[in-house]
C-alpha cells in the first residue's frame, strides 16, 4: 500500500522527496560506472579509468548525504508507517550502492594494471556478464522508482544468472590462464573483475529485497536463489 | 486472554450517532492504544467502558461489552461494582480539594474496603508507591493534592484509581499536560501497572501510543477503521486511512 496523498506539513513531504530523488540519482551514477568501467577494462582506456576513479567520491558523496538526511528524518520527524520504511530502506540502498561504487572503482583499476589485449571469447563473457548485471541493477532502480514489488523480485530471482555467468566467466579466464605463462598477471586481475561483477549483482540483490520491503511492508521470505558452486 | 469483548456497541448523543458497529478485543494484562482524530469517538468508547455515559441525558448505547464474560450494558449490571472494577484517568489531572491522603482514601472508604486506619494507611502507601509518587510526598501526605506540580497530581490521580485495585483502568490523553519528564514517570508507570491491570489509553501522541501499547485500534469518523498489534500498524498498516493519518497525511 502506498499513500498518494501529501503530507500536511509540506517541508516533511520535501524531505522525503529529496531523499528518494538522492537514491535514484546515486543508482544512476552507479549504473553508469559500471558500464564505463567494463568498456575501458577491453579497450583499455587509461582516461577512462581514472575518470571512473574519480567520480567514486561522487558517489561516496552521496552515501554521505543520505545518511545525513535519514539521521534528520529519524531525529526531527520520527517517520512511521511507509515513511519508516522509506527512510530505512533509503540507508540500507545507498550503503549498497556504495560498494557497487566501490567494485566499480575497483574494476577500473585492474583496467590500468592489464596490459595487451584480451581474447574475443573473453571478452565476450564478460561482455555478457557485466551486461547482465547491468540489466539488473538498472531493473532494481527502476523498480524503486515505481515502488514495484513485482520487478523486484524479478531482479532477487534473476541472480542465479549472474551467478552462472560468473563462473562461465571465471573457467574461461582459467583456461585463458592454461594457455601461457604470460598470461598469469592479466588472468588474475581478470578472475578478481569476475568477483567483483558477482558481487554488484549481490549487491543489487540486497537492493531488491529493500524495495520489497518498503513496497510490501514484510520481508521477502525464503533462502535467496541458489548460488551455484564456483568453478563446477 | 480476552479481558473485554464489545460486539456491535452503537453509540448516539440524541439524533447525532458517534459510534457505528464497534467490535473490538482487549487482551488481559496488556495495553491497548486507542488513536484517531478529534471527534472520532475515542472518549465516548472508553466511557461505555466503565458506563459514564450514563450520567449524559441524551446519550443512547446499544450493543455488548463483555467484561470477563458478563455484559455490562445489562440493565442488571451494579455500575457502583462496575466502576470499582473500572478504574478512570482523565487528560486534566483532578484531584479532590481534599488533602493527599483523602485523595487516595475516598474509593476504599466509599467501597468498603478496609476495616482500619491501620490498614487505610497501608493502601494509601501502596497505591502511592505503585504510582511512583510515594518518595516524593510521604512528608506531606496532609497537604492538599492540589498543591502538587502537574505530574505529581496526575500521578496522585493514578493512584487514586488504582487504590481499590481496578481490573481495567482507563486512561483518556493522560499525558496531554504534562512535560517529558512526567511523561516518561506515568509511561514507565503504565509498563509496571500492566502486570496487575488492563489498561486502555487514548492518546494524540503516535509516539506515545507505539511505546506503551501492544495494540493499537484506529478510529475515525465513529468507525473502527484498523485494530491490531501495535507493531503492524505503526510498521505496516493494513487500512489507507491509518497509514494517512499515522503518517501526518489526513487533509
Ligand atoms: N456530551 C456530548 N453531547 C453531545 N455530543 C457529544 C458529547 N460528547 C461527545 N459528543 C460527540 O460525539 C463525537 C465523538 O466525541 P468524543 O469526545 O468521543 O471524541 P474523541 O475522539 O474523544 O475526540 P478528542 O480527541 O477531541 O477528545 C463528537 O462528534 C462529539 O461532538
Ligand atoms: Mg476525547
Amino acid at each position: 500500500m502506498n499513500s498518494n496523498s501529501p503530507h500536511t506539513v509540506k517541508s516533511y513531504e520535501e524531505e522525503l522527496k529529496n531523499l528518494n530523488n538522492n537514491i535514484v540519482k546515486m543508482g544512476v551514477l552507479c549504473e553508469e560506472a559500471l558500464r564505463k568501467s567494463i568498456i575501458t577494462l577491453v579497450t583499455n582506456n587509461s582516461e577512462q579509468a581514472h575518470e571512473i576513479i574519480n567520480n567514486d567520491q561522487e558517489i561516496d558523496k552521496y552515501e554521505n548525504l543520505i545518511e545525513q538526511q535519514v539521521v534528520n528524518l529519524i531525529a526531527l520527524r520520527q517517520p512511521l508507517a511507509i515513511d519508516l520504511r522509506e527512510t530505512v530502506t533509503a540507508l540500507k540502498i545507498s550503503s549498497d550502492l556504495e560498494r557497487i561504487g566501490d567494485l566499480a572503482k575497483n574494476i577500473a583499476k585492474r583496467s590500468l594494471l592489464i596490459s595487451g589485449n584480451l581474447s574475443k571469447n573473453l571478452v565476450g563473457i564478460l561482455n555478457a556478464l557485466s551486461e547482465n548485471v547491468q540489466k539488473q541493477l538498472k531493473s532494481v532502480i527502476d523498480s524503486y522508482l515505481e515502488r514495484s514489488s513485482s520487478i523486484a523480485l524479478n531482479v532477487w530471482e534473476s541472480d542465479e544468472k549472474i551467478d552462472d555467468l560468473t563462473n562461465q566467466c571465471m573457467q574461461e579466464t582459467i583456461n585463458f590462464l592454461k594457455e601461457d605463462q604470460n598470461n598469469l598477471k592479466n588472468g588474475t586481475h581478470l578472475l578478481f573483475v569476475a568477483k567483483n561483477l558477482e558481487r554488484m549483482g549481490d549487491h543489487t540483490t540486497n537492493v531488491a529485497e529493500q524495495v520489497y520491503f518498503l513496497v510490501k511492508g514484510e520481508y521477502l521470505e525464503g533462502d535467496r536463489p541458489k548460488h551455484s558452486e564456483i568453478g563446477k | 486472554m480476552k479481558k473485554i469483548n464489545a460486539k456491535n456497541v452503537n453509540v448516539s448523543y440524541g439524533s447525532k450517532q458517534a459510534l457505528f458497529d464497534i467490535n473490538i478485543d482487549i487482551e488481559q494484562n496488556e495495553v491497548t492504544a486507542l488513536i484517531g482524530p478529534s471527534g472520532c469517538g475515542k472518549s465516548t468508547f472508553l466511557r461505555c467502558l466503565n458506563r459514564m455515559n450514563d450520567v449524559i441525558d441524551i446519550c443512547k448505547v446499544t450493543g455488548e461489552i463483555f467484561i470477563n464474560d458478563f455484559n455490562i450494558l445489562d440493565k442488571k449490571c451494579d455500575v457502583v461494582r462496575l466502576r470499582e472494577k473500572i478504574g478512570m484517568v482523565f487528560q486534566k489531572p483532578n484531584p479532590f480539594p481534599k488533602t493527599i491522603y483523602e485523595n487516595i482514601a475516598y474509593g476504599p472508604t466509599i467501597h468498603g474496603m478496609t476495616q482500619s486506619k491501620e490498614e487505610m494507611d497501608e493502601v494509601v502507601e501502596l497505591s502511592l508507591k505503585k504510582a511512583a509518587l510515594w518518595n516524593e510526598v510521604k512528608d506531606r501526605l496532609h497537604e492538599v493534592g492540589t498543591g502538587l506540580s502537574g505530574g505529581q497530581q496526575q500521578r496522585l490521580c493514578i493512584a487514586r484509581a488504582i487504590s481499590v485495585s481496578p481490573e481495567v483502568i482507563l486512561m483518556d490523553e493522560p499525558c496531554s499536560a504534562l512535560d517529558p519528564i512526567a511523561t516518561a514517570q506515568i509511561e514507565e508507570l503504565i509498563d509496571e501497572l500492566k502486570n496487575e491491570h488492563t489498561i486502555i489509553i487514548v492518546t494524540h501522541s503516535m509516539a506515545q501510543a507505539a511505546r506503551v501499547s501492544q495494540n493499537t485500534g484506529f478510529f475515525h469518523l465513529g468507525n473502527l477503521i484498523e485494530f491490531g498489534s501495535t507493531d503492524k500498524i505503526f510498521k505496516n498498516p493494513e487500512n489507507q486511512k491509518t497509514q494517512d493519518y499515522i503518517t501526518g497525511r489526513f487533509g
